[in-house]
């Protein structure tokens, strides 16, 4: 987030695209709730009816992966009516040109022809956002998901640019993490392109110095992002593997082809706190301690560095991660320093990694949570960015234009199929499956449908139906919903039962700059059982 | 907005923004006003009567939490009438309330603000009331429950589900001695909008309302607060995790103005804790035999095994055949080392956190 999650109580306007904040983030909900109760304008656009949409003043409901025509259709209204900021543009931004020639060929009218919003929707919307001071944009995986996730994002950083609404309070661009250290995790170098403190492994200067420090050369070349190792266990090109907290065969897209790629390789590693689906292809399973039973940090989404603590033993002989890790490297013959405590590990990330390097244990313990960028002890962290001038001294405006998610529907595959999130339960559901309220209110996996669809197959509301994309299929019952459109279905991506994962269904293609997969679109058709 | 403004309290000359409440001004500054149905995050309902003041000018006691300040305003919070209203207020709110073997209010785990304020106030000793005060019927729900012979009708829970959760899943029902905390129909949390965020929990100054998984009548230090950040979604909310004999009885909020949440949580970081102690966690390290089963190993034997076979898939297929799958469930501290042990031990960059796709 540029801004930080304090500030959203004071928005004047709030626009939320592809987040369903109050299930996915119900606390940040909570502070949009607490801005609407002071008085504060919601748009939402969403492809369902999500309940942030019912209390927003427009939900603007566009079909699934068409958020560039949404987005840039806003940019239109904004340029051709002459409501961005003139000044910020000339001062601040780059590309300007190029940008507002792409966007001229945006109008709302032909946006609604692709995006189903109406056109004076679009123009509503582009004008109250352009002419209020603190409005803020907030997106979760509605936007990255998808092959064109990375254009998505640069059409909203353009609104935003354009609209002189960054480095200012209660405005900016924010993406809300989905999980707890997403922000950290990467943060830290957990990134095949990014060394520790959201340095490059180009960058020969950070190398060096991470390279003596560890006592060891780096390899240059970027290595194989999340999406691409997928592939590489799939095709043979990946032979090893160690995965750390994470359920890949759950949560990763085209479940089936995966697995088979795990049957293959020769070694597995799996560090886990529960049996996990993919535990089932270790050869090696290390336990692991909790969240609530070791000590370290966690970064939240808004850059917040916090403390994490350990509140109660470990069971059985199960170990905090960091210390199965470095005796790990140990075991390989590398000389790990003897850490006493995680505030040792931290140190030796932060003295290398200058927008860290003020944060220490010590000083979150004394003061709390510090937002990065903290470059010094004396350095009180940085809720809002960009104030003043954009960090890299002008925004360079990216001229993005539409492109079709990769899968279309067609008469075999006549459904767009999106998957998203529950507020009872969370991720691959190893954690929230296994406690009484959240099977109270979900136990199942199902398939959200609308009534003309339902009616059209001729099934009932809680009915078992088999949803079949072209990489699997699952049989759930239907959720007859109002929420979602003619043309669209929606299941969760969490984890109920082996058989009926979604992932069984959803589509591998990455995002071409991140790898992200694209979980918010792919075709799929319904059948009735014993048809 | 104009400038800023300057009010008496007790004699005192003290600084105030306009849109201030007298109470906000005198929490301030360090001047103790009792009270019961405030809460910061909320709008001021000024319905428990216990923050009463005498404003220069009013014949009526005031409720400082809802009397917005103004230039040259004189409050006085210390006087015979004060305290003759607070000593009867506060016999009132006692005589319908459980007490102890000391006739003072229950103490109860989330503590009891009613018996803070009676074990430093006098007040007037009245004859028990028996209030017919409805019960909550049959409610499945696994969290959350009501118990109403401790309810102070402060309307904390029942304004926190508007303002903030905004589901009102709950409301005052009835009237007179009978006024409870109700669902529409009298439902089960479960049948209703609510989304057991449990922040009614949170805010309930007596325990009325309480976390069902949890004991509720734990003297205070039996149970041990640990600070520390949720592991669900991405927002880093702060919690403590209430601990007593090695395990998690219960996760609170931390109070509201300290920390990134301002006092709120959801269902799942206050109540899915339940996976720590689960019986189903990984309790011993396991290797695959040749069986094609797993089967239990020293911690030792695993990691040699795990070790030797890494390296050897990087010297059969060279460093770029393995993959490293982080964790954005885990620490910086772990990820930081997850990386370090693609980089420096296995000398590849194939290493990407969970979260990325």
């Amino acid at each position: 987030m540029t801004n930080s999650v304090p500030e959203i109580r004071d928005c004047d306007l709030m626009f939320v695209i592809g987040s369903n904040t109050t299930e996915a983030h119900p606390v940040i909900a909570m502070e949009m709730k607490r801005a609407l109760h002071r008085g504060a304008r919601l748009f939402v656009a969403d492809p369902r009816a999500i309940w942030l949409t019912q209390m927003a003043e427009q939900h603007l409901q566009h079909r699934p992966g068409t958020d560039v025509w949404l987005i840039n259709a806003l940019a239109h209204v904004i340029v051709a009516e002459g409501l961005y900021d003139k000044a910020y543009v000339e001062q601040y931004t780059e590309n300007f040109e190029e940008f507002s020639a792409l966007v001229a060929d945006y109008s709302p009218e032909r946006s609604e022809a692709i995006t189903g919003v109406p056109a004076e929707q679009i123009r509503q919307l582009a004008r109250a956002y352009a002419t209020t001071k603190k409005a803020a944009i907030f997106y979760t995986l509605g936007i990255t998901e998808h092959t064109h996730g990375t254009d998505n994002v640069f059409a909203l950083a353009n609104l935003v640019a354009i609209t002189g609404h960054l480095g200012v309070r209660s405005a900016g661009l924010n993406p809300l993490r989905g999980q707890n250290n997403v922000q950290g995790a990467g943060d830290v170098g957990a990134h095949p392109d990014n060394l520790p403190g959201v340095q490059k492994v180009a960058d020969a200067g950070a190398r060096a110095r991470f390279e003596a420090e560890w006592g060891a050369a780096i390899p240059t070349e970027r290595g194989l992002n999340l999406n691409e190792i997928m592939h590489g266990i799939e095709d043979g090109s990946i032979r090893g593997l160690f995965v750390m907290g994470e359920d890949i065969v759950v949560s990763e897209p085209n479940a089936a082809r995966l697995e088979r790629g795990l049957n293959e390789l020769e070694f597995v590693v799996v560090q886990e706190i529960f049996p996990s689906e993919t535990a089932r292809f270790a050869h090696v399973v290390l336990p692991a301690a909790c969240f609530a039973e070791k000590d370290g940090t966690f970064t939240n989404t808004d850059r917040r560095v916090q403390r994490v603590r350990r509140a109660v033993p470990p069971p059985g002989q199960a170990r905090p991660d960091w210390e199965i890790l470095a005796d790990l490297a140990r075991a390989c013959g590398y000389p790990m320093p003897a850490y006493a405590t995680p505030a040792d590990i931290w140190a030796e990330m932060a003295r290398q990694s200058p927008k860290l390097a003020g944060i220490s244990h010590e000083r979150l313990d004394r003061d709390g949570g510090l937002l990065w960028p903290c470059p010094s002890p004396e350095h009180g962290g940085t809720p809002t960015l960009h104030v003043g001038a954009p960090m890299r001294g002008k925004v360079l405006l990216h001229a993005v234009a539409y492109r079709p998610p990769v899968e279309p529907t067609s008469a075999e595959y006549p459904l767009v199929l999106s998957t998203g999130r529950v507020l009872y339960h969370y991720n691959a559901g190893n954690q929230t499956r296994r406690d009484r309220g959240p099977n109270m209110k979900f136990s199942s996996n199902f398939v959200e449908m609308s009534r003309r669809d339902a009616k059209d197959l001729g099934v009932a509301d809680g009915e078992l139906v088999r949803v079949v994309s072209r990489r699997g299929q699952v049989e759930v019952p239907v959720l007859v919903s109002p929420r979602v459109r003619h043309g669209l279905v929606w299941m969760p991506m969490h984890n109920f039962a082996t058989a009926t994962r979604t992932n069984l269904l959803t589509i591998d293609k990455g995002d071409p700059i991140t790898g992200t997969a694209e979980y918010k679109v792919c075709a799929v058709r319904v059948e009735r059982l014993g048809a | 907005m104009a400038d800023t403004l300057t009010i008496h309290i007790d004699g005192q000359a003290l600084t105030a923004q306009p849109g201030e409440s007298v109470l906000q001004v005198a929490k301030r500054n360090h001047i103790a006003i009792p009270t019961l149905c405030h809460d910061e995050r909320l709008d001021a309902a000024g319905c428990c009567r216990a923050c009463l003041v005498e404003i220069d000018g009013q014949r009526r006691l005031q409720p400082s939490c809802n009397w917005p300040v103004s230039q040259d305003l004189r409050v006085s919070t210390r006087s015979p009438r004060i305290e003759r209203h607070r000593a009867t207020l506060l016999g009132l709110y006692v005589a319908d309330h459980r007490l102890d073997q000391d006739g003072l209010p229950v103490h109860t785990t989330q503590g009891n603000e009613l018996r803070t304020w009676a074990e430093t106030t006098d007040f007037k000793r009245l004859l028990a009331i028996d209030s017919p005060r409805h019960p909550r019927g049959v409610d499945a729900n696994p969290y959350v429950a009501y118990d109403p012979d401790l309810c102070i009708l402060c309307a904390r829970c029942t304004r926190y589900c508007d303002e903030i959760e905004a589901v009102s899943a709950i409301q005052l029902a009835w009237r007179g001695a009978e006024t409870s905390i109700a669902t529409a129909g009298g439902r089960g949390l479960l049948d209703t909008t609510c989304e057991l965020c449990g922040g009614c929990v949170d805010v309930c100054p007596t325990g009325a309302m309480h976390a069902k998984q949890a004991p509720r009548f734990e003297k205070p230090g039996a149970v041990q607060k640990v600070r520390s950040t949720c592991n669900f979604c991405g927002v880093g909310c702060q919690l403590d995790l209430n601990v007593q004999d090695g395990k998690i009885i219960q996760v609170t909020a931390p109070p509201p103005g300290e920390t990134v949440n301002d006092g709120n949580l959801c269902v799942k970081g206050r109540f899915a804790y339940g996976f720590v102690h689960h019986e189903d966690r990984l309790r011993q390290p396991q290797i695959r035999g040749a069986d094609g089963e797993l089967h239990d190993a020293t911690w030792d034997e695993a990691l040699h095994y795990a070790a030797k076979g890494l390296l050897g898939v990087r010297d059969r297929h060279g460093p770029n055949a393995l993959g490293f799958v982080s964790s954005s469930r885990c620490t910086n501290e772990e990820n930081y080392l997850v990386q370090k042990l693609a980089r420096a031990v296995f000398q590849t960059n194939n290493v990407h956190q969970c979260a990325a796709t």
